[in-house]
C-alpha cells in the first residue's frame, strides 16, 4: 500500500487455476482490483481529515514508492577549448577573492565590473616606452586592445556553445540570437528555412529600394515585379458611359434603402397615434352612453329637448 | 470631381434625412431640370470636388468634365462640405433644396427675422408658427411669414414644450442662415 501515490498492490496473490476464457480472466482481475481499491478507500477515510464545505479534506502522506524519471538525464556538456587546454597543462581552477587591494588608490576594490582594480580610467599617466610610436595615443590604444580581447572572448564563447549544441547538450531554451544560428536542444533539428513568401517579400523590398522604385532596374530572367500589398482607392467613374451599368444609381439606392429601413419606425408618430386612438375611444363611449339613455329612459329625452328649446326661445 | 464613395454618401444622406425625412427619396430620384434643352438631363447626382459636395444633373456633370480640376470652381448646387475630420456639414447654399423638401418647418415673426439673419438662434418670442410633431434634435427649416426660407437649424424643444416655454427660451439652434451670404462671403 502506497497512500502517497494512491496505489495498492497484492504481491502474494496468484490465481489458483488460470481461467480458460478471456472473459473469466477479466472478471477475476476486476474482482481483485475492486478489493484493492476498497482497501485504498478504507485507508484514506481512516486518515485524519479537516472539514470543508465541499466535504472532508485529507492530507496524503509522502509517497513511499519511488517512480522512475520521465526524461533521460541531461548529457554532460563537452569541455570547452580552455578546459581541454587546462587539463593538458595541468592547470587547476582555484577560487579568487572578490575584493582585491588596489595599490594605485590604496583601497579595497572589486576584482571585476564597475569601479574595479586596475581600471584604465584610474590611470592618469602611462610611462613612455622605447617601442612606442610617436603620434599614437596610448590611452586609446589600451582601450582598443581591451575591446579586441572582449570580442575574441565572445567569439570563443559562441564557438563553445555551438560545439555543445552539436553534442546535444544544450537545453532548448538556450538560443544563440547573436549568431543567427538557431541552436536547439535536439540534434536532428536543422535551422528553419525561409519560406517562399518570405523570400519573395525580401526580394520585392530590395528590388523597389532604388531611386526609381525599381522601374529601370535590369530584371533577371523569370523575375517578377513585386506585388503591391496595399489597397488602391477605387472610385466610380465621374461620368458613366452609355454601355455601362449604373453603378452609382445602385449604390445610392442601396444606401437610401438602408437609411429608410433604419428609420421606418420614425414614420409612425406615436404621440399622434395615441391621441387619435384616445379620441376615437371617447367618441365610441359617448355614442354607447347616448344609446343606453335613449333605450332605458325614452321618456326623459323629449322632456330634455323641450327644455332646451324653451330655453333657446327665452333667449 | 468624383462620385462619393459609400461611406461619404451615407454621411450626406443621414444629414439630409434629418431635414427632409422620407422626402429624401424624392430629392434623389427626381428627374433633373438643369441642362440645355433637347438634351436628356438624366437624374441628379452627388459629386465631391475640393471637399465640397455638389448636387447636379448628370448632363451638367458631363459638361463639367471639360473643365480642368484646378480651374473648376463650382457646379450645380453646393450642399455642404466634408470637414478635415471627415464629418459632413450642410451649408447655406443647400437652403432652397432643403426648404422644398423639408418635413419640419418654423415660421418667424417679422420682428425676429433680422435677429435670425444676423446669426442668432430662434427664441420663443420670435416664433410665429411651428409644424406639429417636432422633437428636440430634429432638423428644422426656418421661414419668414411670407414663406421665404431664411435658414435652417436644429430644434431645441419639441412642439409641445414650445407652448409652455419662456419667451427667452431657445427653440431652434441656428446652423446656417441667409445672412451668411454677406457675412462669410469669402468662405462660401
Amino acid at each position: 500500500m502506497d497512500l502517497g501515490n494512491l496505489m495498492a498492490s497484492d504481491p502474494t496473490h496468484h490465481f489458483e487455476s488460470v481461467p480458460s476464457s478471456r472473459f473469466e480472466l477479466t472478471r477475476a482481475c476486476l474482482e481483485k482490483g475492486t478489493e484493492l481499491v476498497q482497501a485504498i478507500a478504507n485507508a484514506v477515510f481512516a486518515l485524519p481529515s479537516t472539514d470543508d464545505p465541499d466535504g472532508p479534506i485529507v492530507r496524503l502522506p509522502p509517497p513511499t514508492t519511488t517512480l522512475p524519471r520521465e526524461k533521460h538525464l541531461p548529457k554532460p556538456k563537452p569541455p570547452t577549448k580552455w578546459e581541454l587546454f587546462a587539463k593538458m597543462k595541468g592547470i587547476n581552477k582555484h577560487k579568487k577573492d572578490k575584493r582585491v587591494f588596489d595599490e594605485q588608490t590604496g583601497t579595497w576594490k572589486r576584482r571585476h565590473g564597475y569601479d574595479r582594480v586596475n581600471d584604465d580610467k584610474d590611470i592618469p599617466i602611462i610611462e613612455a616606452k622605447l617601442s612606442d610610436e610617436p603620434g599614437e595615443d596610448p590611452f586609446s590604444k589600451r582601450k582598443a586592445e581591451k575591446k579586441q580581447r572582449v570580442e575574441k572572448q565572445e567569439k570563443n564563447r559562441l564557438q563553445n556553445l555551438k560545439q555543445a549544441a552539436k553534442a546535444g547538450a544544450l537545453p532548448s531554451h538556450v538560443q544563440l540570437a547573436a549568431t543567427a544560428l538557431p541552436i536547439t536542444g535536439t540534434l536532428g533539428e536543422a535551422p528553419k528555412k525561409a519560406s517562399k513568401e518570405e523570400l519573395q517579400n525580401v526580394a520585392g523590398m530590395a528590388a523597389t529600394a532604388t531611386a526609381s522604385g525599381g522601374k529601370f532596374d535590369k530584371k533577371l530572367p523569370g523575375e517578377k515585379l513585386a506585388k503591391h500589398a496595399g489597397k488602391y482607392r477605387k472610385f466610380l467613374p465621374v461620368v458613366e458611359g452609355k454601355g455601362m451599368s449604373s453603378q452609382e444609381k445602385q449604390q445610392t439606392a442601396k444606401i437610401l434603402d438602408q437609411l429608410m429601413s433604419k428609420s421606418c419606425h420614425g414614420m409612425l408618430d406615436v404621440n399622434k397615434a395615441v391621441t387619435m386612438f384616445n379620441v376615437k375611444k371617447e367618441k365610441q363611449r359617448k355614442k354607447e352612453k347616448e344609446h343606453k339613455t335613449s333605450s332605458a329612459a325614452s321618456k326623459l329625452k323629449p322632456k330634455k329637448k323641450s327644455l332646451k328649446k324653451s330655453s333657446k326661445k327665452k333667449h | 470631381m468624383r462620385p462619393l464613395d459609400e461611406k461619404e454618401t451615407a454621411a450626406v444622406f443621414e444629414k439630409l434625412f434629418k431635414f427632409t425625412g422620407p422626402n429624401l427619396k424624392v430629392m434623389v430620384e427626381r428627374p433633373a431640370v438643369e441642362g440645355p434643352a433637347g438634351d436628356d438631363p438624366g437624374r441628379y447626382c452627388l459629386r465631391l470636388h475640393k471637399n465640397r459636395v455638389y448636387y447636379a444633373s448628370e448632363s451638367l456633370v458631363r459638361r463639367a468634365t471639360n473643365v480642368a480640376r484646378d480651374r473648376l470652381v463650382s457646379l450645380g448646387t453646393c450642399l455642404g462640405k466634408f470637414t478635415k475630420g471627415g464629418s459632413f456639414r450642410l451649408t447655406v447654399q443647400s437652403l432652397d433644396l432643403l426648404a422644398a423638401h423639408a418635413r419640419r418647418k418654423v415660421w418667424l415673426k417679422p420682428t425676429a427675422e433680422m435677429s435670425f439673419l444676423y446669426g442668432n438662434p430662434v427664441l420663443k418670442s420670435g416664433l410665429a408658427r411651428i409644424t406639429e410633431g417636432v422633437s428636440p434634435g430634429d432638423g428644422v427649416v426656418v421661414f419668414s411669414m411670407s414663406d421665404l426660407p431664411l435658414g435652417f437649424g436644429v430644434a431645441a424643444r419639441s412642439t409641445q414644450d414650445c407652448r409652455k416655454a419662456h419667451a427667452d427660451a431657445i427653440v431652434v439652434n441656428r446652423q446656417a442662415d441667409a445672412g451668411e451670404y454677406l457675412r462669410n462671403e469669402d468662405d462660401l
